[in-house]
C-alpha cells in the first residue's frame, strides 16, 4: 500500500465529513423545538433577554450562516459551549470519552477473543453437538434484550453473590486497576454478548464457505494438520468479510452504548448524546455526531489497510 | 428543573421521578397520609421565630450518606439548572425556605415578611408593595466571607441581567429596585402586589457577590462548584457520575438543643439514570436515600429489609389535557365531559401502587385554604354509562368496529405523555383502554425532552397525560390563563382570567379563597383538562437514616438535610455517640463492606 494512497484517502475524508456535517446540521434543525425552548416558555425571560440569548449562541443568524460559522470554528479548534451546562464542548466530551473508550474497547477485545474461537470451532465441527450448542447460545445472545440481561447480572453477581458492584464507573476515592476492572466486568460482558453471538455466526458462515473450497482439500491432501488448515488456509480467507464487520463495530465504540451505560450508570458518550438530544444542545450534538462519523470513515480506511495485510492479492496504488 | 411557581411546574413535571406517598417503614401505600401537613396556602407563611430544628432522638454526628439521583446534572447553579436543585439545596441557601408543611420559614432572613410584622408594606396607594428582609447576623460563606445585604442585591441584579442565561428568573422582573440601608437589611420594591413573592427569587438561593462580581456567570466555575452558606460544600463533581459534598464545619445553624449542624460528614450524590438500577443499589445498600422514586419502584421495594419508604404530600396533580386549537374535535364540550366521565380514577390509583389519591380539581385538597369541595367545583365523577348516553345523544354513534364517529369522521385521537416515565406510561395505557370502552380510539404518541416540551407548550397534541407541581403559593394563571405561558392547549376564558386575577393579586385570605372557588367552578364547567390524581413524594431510604422528611414543594427534600443523621452500620444508635464534630474519626466512605460484615445489609 503506497503512502500516496493513504494520503489520498485521508484527504478524501475532509469533503466527506463536510458533507456529512451539513446533512446532520439540517436534520438536527428539522427536529421540533430548539435549545431555547426553556426560555421561550418562561414569562420571566423578556423578549429582549431572549434576543440577547440568541445572539450569545449565534441562533439569531440564518441557518446557512450558523453552519458556516460552526465549520469555521471547528476548523480553528473551537467547538463552542454546551448550551445545557455552559461548559466548553471539548471539556464536556473529554469528561466522557475515557469511560466510553474503556467500555467499548473492553467489549471489543472480549468480543473478538470469544467470537473468533467460537466461529472457528462451530465451522470446523459443523453439525456436531458443539456446533448445535454454540449455535443455540449464539442465537440466545442475539435475542436476549440487553437491559434484561444487565438486570439479571446485577441481581446475580451484585445483589446475591456480592462479587461485583451493581453499577458505576469507580469507587469514589479509589483509582486502583482492580476496582476499575470490577466495575467494568458486567457492562463489558453485557455489551459484548450480542456482538460475540453475531460475529461468531458471521465467522462460522465465512469459514464454512472457505472450508468448502478446493485449496482446502489440497491442503489436507498435502498432509497439513487440521489446525494448520483451519488457521492458515481457511481462516485467512474467511477473515476479509469479518474485518469489515469488526471495523464498523470499532467505529461505533466512540458513539457509546446508551442502554448499557444507562443501566450500569456508566458515564459515557451514549448518555451524553441522549441528554444533548433531549435538550437540543446543538453544539454538543454536532460535535458528537461528527466524531462518530469521523470514526466510521477512519474505520473504513483502517479496514482497507487490513485487507491488504491479510490478503497479499489486494494491492492499493 | 426550575423552582418557583411556573418554572417549578415545568421542572418537576419534566423530571424523571414522580413523587408518591408511602408509610414510613413500609408497606401500606397510603400510610402516613394522615400525617400530611396542610400548607397555609392562602399567603406566604408568617413565622416570626427562627426555626428551631426539631430533633426527636439523640442525633449522631458523622457518616457518609449516599444519595441516588435519577437525572444527570447540567449545572449546580440554582438559577441556571434545568433540574430540581437537590444538591444545590444542601449547599446554597435562600432568605426563606418552605418547610415540610409547605410553610415558609426564615433561613438567611430572621423572619418571614408579613403585613402584620411590617415586613410587607403597601405602596403607591395599595397597588404595589415593598418587602423588608432582616438578615441573620454572623452568617458566612463557605470561604469565610461575611454574608450581607449586598449579596442579596447582587443576586437580583445578576438574575435579571439579560446576558445571564438562566431558566429560573421568576420574580426578577417583578422587582423595580432594592435598597440596602445596612449590611443586614434588604428592602425589595415591587412594581405590583405579588403575593407569591416568597416562592421566587430570593428563596431559590443567594449568590456570593465577592466571588462573582464582574464574572461571566454563564461559564464560571461557580456552576460546577458553587459557594454557598449551606450546611455542605461541594468537594468534587464528576460529570455523569457523582457529586461529593463535605460538611461545612462553620455552618451557622443549630438544632433546638443547641447542637451544631449538620450531623452528617459527607453526602455523595450518585447519578443513577435507570430506576431498576436504583432499586438494585438501594437493596445492595450502596444507596442510602433515593428521593422521589417512581410508584412502581416503591411498590417493588415494599417490605425489603432495612429499607423504609417515606411518603409526603406534593403540591402537584396529574391531569389529562385536551388540545383545543381551532379545528380540534375536542372543542366539543359534550365530548370532553364524556371523556372525563369515562376515566376511572380508582384504576389509575391502583396502577400507581395505591399511592396517590383521586382528585377532581386542579386546586388539590392539600391546599385547604383554597380548596372548594362542593360538587359544582369538581370535574365529573366516573360514570361510563352517562358518557355513552351523552355521546349517543350528541350524534356520535358507534360503528361496526365499536368506535364512534360523527359526520363520517371517526373519534380517533393521539395521547401523549413523557416517554420513559413508567408511571405516566401506565396511566396512559389505562386511559386508552377506558376511552376504547366508550367507543373512542386513542393511540400513544409519546415524546421526550424538547420534543415533549414543544408538543406540550405549543398544543401539538390531542390528549396529554401529564402533571404540574406548584410552589407553596400556587399560581394557576400560567397553566390556564388565556395568555398563560404554559397554556399550550389553546384554552381561553375571560371569566377564568378575571377570577385568576382576583386570586393571584390579593393578600387577603378570604378574597383569595372566594376567587379560588370561582376558578375551580369555571374549570369544572369548561373542562379544559381532567384532574385525575394528586401526587405523593416517596423516598426510599435506609433504616439508618434518621430525621428525614419529604418536602411537598419544588424546593426539594434536601432543604432539610442539616438535621438528618445516620445511625452507625452496626450496633445501637448511640454507639457512635454525639461527639463534637472536631473530635470524631471520619466514617469510611464506602460503608457497604462494614454493613455487610455486620450482617446489616440485605
Amino acid at each position: 500500500m503506497s503512502p500516496q494512497f493513504l494520503l489520498r484517502r485521508l484527504l478524501g475524508v475532509v469533503p466527506l465529513l463536510l458533507g456529512i456535517s451539513l446533512l446532520l446540521f439540517i436534520i438536527i434543525h428539522l427536529a421540533p423545538g430548539g435549545p431555547l425552548d426553556a426560555y421561550v416558555d418562561n414569562p420571566s425571560v423578556t423578549p429582549e433577554a431572549l434576543a440577547q440569548i440568541k445572539v450569545a449562541y449565534g441562533l439569531d443568524q440564518p441557518l446557512p450562516i450558523q453552519y458556516f460559522k460552526w465549520v469555521k470554528s471547528l476548523a480553528q479548534g473551537m467547538w463552542g459551549y454546551s448550551i445545557r451546562s455552559g461548559r466548553p464542548v471539548t471539556t464536556e466530551i473529554a469528561d466522557r470519552l475515557g469511560a466510553t473508550l474503556l467500555l467499548g474497547g473492553a467489549a471489543l477485545i472480549l468480543s473478538m477473543s470469544l467470537a473468533l474461537p467460537i466461529g472457528i470451532v462451530t465451522a470446523a465441527l459443523r453439525r456436531s453437538a458443539w456446533d448445535h450448542a454454540l449455535t443455540f447460545l449464539s442465537f440466545a445472545g442475539i435475542s436476549v434484550p440487553v437491559f434484561w440481561l444487565a438486570l439479571m447480572m446485577q441481581l446475580l453477581f451484585a445483589i446475591s453473590l456480592g462479587l461485583l458492584p451493581v453499577a458505576g464507573y469507580e469507587t469514589i476515592g479509589s483509582s486502583g486497576v482492580l476496582d476499575r476492572v470490577r466495575h467494568l466486568a458486567m457492562p463489558a460482558v453485557v455489551l459484548s454478548l450480542a456482538t460475540v453471538a453475531a460475529w461468531s455466526r458471521f465467522l462460522r458462515a465465512s469459514m464454512v464457505d472457505a472450508l468448502g473450497q478446493d485449496h482446502i482439500r489440497t491442503a489436507y491432501a498435502k498432509g497439513h494438520s487440521t489446525m494448520g488448515v483451519l488457521i492458515k488456509h481457511a481462516l485467512r480467507n474467511a477473515l476479509l468479510p469479518f474485518v469489515t464487520v469488526v471495523s464498523m463495530e470499532m467505529a461505533s465504540i466512540i458513539s457509546g452504548a446508551v442502554i448499557t451505560e444507562t443501566v450500569f450508570a456508566w458515564p459515557g458518550i451514549g448518555r451524553l448524546f441522549v441528554e444533548s438530544m433531549d435538550g437540543r444542545d446543538y453544539p454538543v450534538l454536532m460535535a458528537l455526531m461528527i466524531m462518530g462519523s469521523a470514526a466510521l470513515v477512519l474505520a473504513n480506511l483502517a479496514a482497507d489497510v487490513v485487507y491488504g495485510l491479510i490478503d497479499p492479492r489486494i494491492r492499493y496504488d | 428543573m426550575l423552582r418557583a411557581g411556573l418554572t417549578l411546574a415545568i421542572a418537576l413535571a419534566s423530571i424523571a421521578a414522580l413523587p408518591v406517598p408511602a408509610a414510613p417503614g413500609a408497606a401500606r401505600p397510603d400510610a402516613g397520609r394522615p400525617d400530611v401537613a396542610r400548607p397555609d396556602a392562602g399567603a406566604p407563611v408568617r413565622t416570626a421565630a427562627v426555626p428551631a430544628v426539631p430533633v426527636q432522638a439523640v442525633p449522631i454526628y458523622g457518616g457518609a450518606l449516599t444519595v441516588g439521583l435519577p437525572y444527570d446534572i447540567d449545572t449546580l447553579n440554582v438559577y441556571s439548572t434545568a433540574e430540581l436543585g437537590d444538591i444545590e439545596a444542601a449547599v446554597v441557601e435562600g432568605l426563606l425556605v418552605p418547610d415540610e408543611h409547605a410553610r415558609y420559614v426564615p433561613l438567611l432572613a430572621t423572619e418571614v415578611p408579613t403585613l402584620e410584622n411590617g415586613g410587607i408594606q403597601l405602596t403607591r396607594g395599595g397597588t404595589a408593595m415593598r418587602v423588608i428582609y432582616h438578615l441573620r447576623p454572623g452568617v458566612k460563606w463557605h470561604d469565610g466571607a461575611p454574608f450581607t445585604s449586598a449579596d442579596v442585591k447582587f443576586t437580583w441584579e445578576t438574575v435579571r441581567d439579560p446576558s445571564f442565561l438562566a431558566e429560573s428568573k421568576d420574580g426578577s422582573q417583578d422587582v423595580t429596585s432594592i435598597d440596602t440601608p445596612d449590611d443586614l437589611t434588604v428592602i425589595v420594591n415591587y412594581r405590583a402586589i405579588s403575593p407569591a413573592f416568597a416562592s421566587t427569587l430570593f428563596t431559590f438561593g443567594i449568590l456570593p457577590r465577592h466571588l462573582l462580581e464582574g464574572h461571566d456567570l454563564n461559564h464560571d466555575a461557580y456552576n460546577q462548584k458553587p459557594t454557598g452558606t449551606g450546611p455542605f460544600k461541594v468537594s468534587e463533581f464528576r460529570r455523569g457520575q457523582y457529586v461529593v459534598l463535605e460538611r461545612n464545619p462553620f455552618y451557622w445553624r443549630r438544632d433546638a438543643q443547641g447542637r451544631s449542624l449538620p450531623f452528617i460528614d459527607r453526602v455523595i450524590f450518585k447519578i443513577i439514570p435507570s430506576s431498576n438500577t436504583m432499586g438494585a443499589l438501594i437493596r445492595a445498600g450502596d444507596v442510602l436515600l433515593a428521593p422521589r422514586i417512581p410508584y412502581m419502584l416503591a411498590k417493588q421495594l415494599q417490605g425489603a429489609r432495612n429499607i423504609e419508604l417515606v411518603s409526603g404530600p406534593s403540591l402537584g396533580w396529574v391531569h389529562l389535557d385536551f388540545g383545543l386549537k381551532p379545528g380540534s374535535r375536542l372543542r366539543d364540550p359534550v365530548l370532553r365531559r364524556a371523556i372525563a366521565q369515562a376515566i376511572n380514577r380508582a384504576a389509575l390509583v391502583k396502577a400507581s401502587g395505591g399511592y396517590p389519591q383521586a382528585i377532581r380539581s386542579p386546586i388539590v385538597p392539600l391546599l385547604e385554604a383554597l380548596y372548594d369541595s362542593s360538587p359544582e367545583a369538581l370535574a365529573p365523577a366516573y360514570d361510563p354509562d352517562a358518557a355513552n348516553r351523552a355521546l349517543d345523544a350528541a350524534g356520535y354513534p358507534r360503528g361496526p368496529d365499536g368506535y364512534r364517529s360523527k359526520d363520517g369522521v371517526a373519534l380517533n385521537f393521539w395521547i401523549t405523555t413523557r416517554s420513559g416515565e413508567i408511571d405516566g406510561e401506565i396511566g396512559e395505557q389505562i386511559i386508552m383502554a377506558e376511552l376504547k370502552a366508550i367507543g373512542i380510539k386513542v393511540s400513544a404518541d409519546n415524546k421526550s425532552g424538547i420534543a415533549y416540551r414543544e408538543a406540550r407548550y405549543h398544543g401539538d397534541f390531542d390528549l396529554l397525560y401529564s402533571r404540574w407541581v406548584t410552589a407553596a403559593d400556587p399560581v394557576y394563571s400560567v397553566f390556564y390563563g388565556s395568555h398563560g405561558p404554559l397554556n399550550g392547549q389553546g384554552y381561553a376564558s375571560a371569566d377564568l382570567d378575571a377570577a385568576l386575577e382576583r386570586m393571584e393579586t390579593s393578600l387577603e385570605p378570604a378574597s383569595r379563597r372566594a376567587a379560588a372557588s370561582d376558578v375551580q367552578r369555571i374549570l369544572a364547567r369548561d373542562l379544559p383538562a381532567v384532574p385525575l390524581l394528586d401526587m405523593v413524594s416517596i423516598a426510599a431510604k435506609s433504616a439508618r437514616l434518621e430525621n428525614f422528611s419529604t418536602n411537598p414543594t419544588n424546593m426539594t427534600d434536601f432543604s432539610g438535610i442539616s438535621r438528618w443523621y445516620l445511625d452507625p452500620p452496626t450496633g445501637p444508635a448511640t454507639a457512635r455517640a454525639a461527639q463534637p464534630p472536631d473530635e470524631r474519626t471520619p466514617m469510611p466512605l464506602d460503608e457497604r463492606a462494614a454493613e455487610r460484615a455486620a450482617g446489616g445489609a440485605p
